[in-house]
């Protein structure tokens, strides 16, 4: 039952990191980024192929954190000029695009099979749990530094400017300020961190391949910031620990409810979490860390 | 002369809305723009402002073309607007709203934010009491924590104004300051303009009333129908007959 409880740990965990860089986008800055996950897939295959070739990993996630948000770059530069609505189409291709070309070019991605064995971080402590509770710890130490990050960008001029593109983007303009720049550096910092729950992702899982990375994850991490409050660096954790309580907790149905099979379980889960969204829009639109007006 | 605005022309599809109006605003001038609905001022402010691309003609900020930069350079240069329809960062507070209108502050680089936070905190400290200076000014101190979203109209339209200054603009274009402000309001924001006039800051203002807007400036420029149809004083402006006919609805 341990290891259970660290296993979801370390997903809440990767989640995190990846509804923070989205809060980040869309909570303050309101970019929809709908392509979310091709960030992530950017940052995993990266540590996947750097640790094939024997690099340490803080080398590895360095080098993934970086591609992720040098793939933000041209896509951020191309399409923030452009409407909002516009951006998230935009964003949602892109990531499919990752995906099919992952899925193409199997001289370096060895296509649908993936790439196994990749070796599991903090090795050097052991096995079994222990190993575990060690990657848990160090992506809890990663969540807090990357929390105390958020919460200085809040809180500065920076913050107050992207909040205020958030607000209105043509009153930015007239007050001599270009929203562009400002928008290409959120998105890259939020890639940034994707990357890095891409690499997490890799390490943890001990294998990548294309099917890992479909717009769902996206979605889920929508989901978690709406469902945790938009706007809030503790929304992004809130959000992310509700939905995997539901996701998880609702596997747990099968042993009170009868008659539902395996596969129809999958389907019941993705259910209930939407019955979720559903409620908290409707009585509580501002997510459970709420009021989308205050920080 | 701080803004010349040289034969301007816009045209949405065959329709001219803008038909080269010329007109200028002289170092610390106090200037209006009337006219009926749909005459064209606030396609006017957007040529002038960057905001929508003129077909043809020339905005010169203290001699120097602006008509090449975009919107956000042209604040940059010195000329700041608002809008009609106020738009306030709703979430953020009035205080914050006018701290995010300082220029050139190195808090908003990621770089320094992290990397020389002293001089950031030290910069932000002056931004600090600069927005609470020019709050006090606007009369806006209890309003001052509120987020701007809760604010009422006339209130907006303060909070606008405040923003400019607080950019440092030598020009600032008001796109119907009194709408939906109340009578008492209006006086106040008058108040306000004309000392802002009296330390040296130009004014060219669009208004509906034409009543406050008369009283507030020196010279008035009529429009209808995209094109510029008298200049003058406020009561030769008004007496004019072409003006009278436009807002009357007279046959043309």
């Amino acid at each position: 039952m341990e290891a259970y409880f660290v296993a979801i740990a370390i997903i809440v965990a990767i989640y995190t990191l990846l509804a923070l860089g989205l809060n980040l986008q869309y909570g303050l800055t309101g970019l929809i980024n709908f392509g979310h996950v091709g960030f992530m897939c950017v940052g995993a295959y990266t540590a996947a192929l750097l640790a094939e070739q024997g690099w340490p990993a803080p080398l590895s996630f360095l080098a993934a954190a970086i591609l992720a948000a040098l793939a933000a770059y041209p896509l951020g530069l191309v399409s923030l000029k452009l409407r909002d609505d516009y951006f998230a189409i935009v964003s949602l291709g892109f990531s499919e695009v990752v995906r099919i070309v992952v899925t193409s070019e199997r001289w370096l991605t060895n296509g649908v099979q993936g790439i196994p064995g990749i070796p599991k971080l903090m090795g050097f402590t052991g096995s079994g749990l222990v190993q575990a509770s060690a990657v848990l710890l160090l992506l809890i130490a990663v969540n807090i530094v990357v929390i105390l990050v958020m919460r200085r960008i809040v809180h500065s001029p920076f913050g107050r400017i992207i909040e205020a593109i958030r607000d209105n983007e043509d009153a930015v303009k007239a007050l001599g300020k270009e929203p562009v720049g400002f928008k290409v550096r959120v998105l890259m910092l939020g890639a940034a961190l994707a990357g890095i729950a891409g690499a997490f992702y890799a390490h943890y899982i001990g294998y990548v391949a294309p099917d890992q990375f479909i717009p769902l994850i996206t979605f889920q991490i929508w989901m978690a910031i709406i469902m945790g409050g938009v706007g809030r660096v503790s929304g992004a954790l809130v959000g992310t620990v509700i939905l995997m309580a539901f996701l998880e907790g609702s596997r747990f149905l099968r042993d009170v409810v009868p008659f539902i099979s395996e596969v129809e379980m999958a389907s019941v889960r993705l259910g209930v979490v939407g019955l979720a969204l559903i409620l908290f829009t409707l009585y509580r639109p501002q997510g459970l860390m709420g009021d989308f007006t205050r920080r | 002369m701080i803004l010349a605005i040289e034969s301007l022309s816009k045209a949405f599809g065959g329709l001219r809305v803008v038909d080269d109006v010329s007109l200028t605003v002289p170092d610390g001038g106090l200037v209006g723009v009337i006219g009926p609905n749909g005459a064209g001022k606030s396609t006017l402010f957007s040529l002038v402002t960057g905001f929508v691309a003129a077909d043809s003609g020339d905005v010169t900020l203290d001699g120097r073309s602006v008509a090449t930069l975009p919107a956000s350079g042209r604040a940059r240069a010195g000329m700041v607007r608002t809008f009609q329809v106020p738009r306030e960062f709703a979430h953020l507070t009035v205080r914050e709203n006018l701290m995010a209108a300082a220029p050139e502050q190195s808090g908003e680089r990621l770089f320094d934010l992290f990397f020389h936070p002293a001089a950031v905190r030290a910069q932000e400290e002056g931004v600090r009491r600069q927005a609470t200076d020019i709050i006090e000014f606007l009369r806006l101190t209890a309003v001052a924590d509120t987020p701007a979203g809760r604010l009422s109209g006339g209130q907006k339209k303060l909070l606008e104004l405040g923003r400019a200054l607080m950019t440092g603009a030598r020009l600032i274009l008001l796109d119907e300051p009194f709408a939906g402000v109340n009578p008492l309001l209006i006086e106040e924001i008058s108040q306000r303009i004309r000392e802002l006039n009296g330390r040296g800051i130009g004014f060219l203002i669009i208004e509906h009333d034409l009543g406050a807007l008369t009283r507030l400036v020196a010279t008035l420029h009529a429009m209808d129908r995209g094109c510029l149809i008298a200049t003058g004083t406020p009561d030769a402006v008004l007496s004019n007959p072409r003006v009278r006919e436009a807002y009357l609805g007279g046959a043309a």
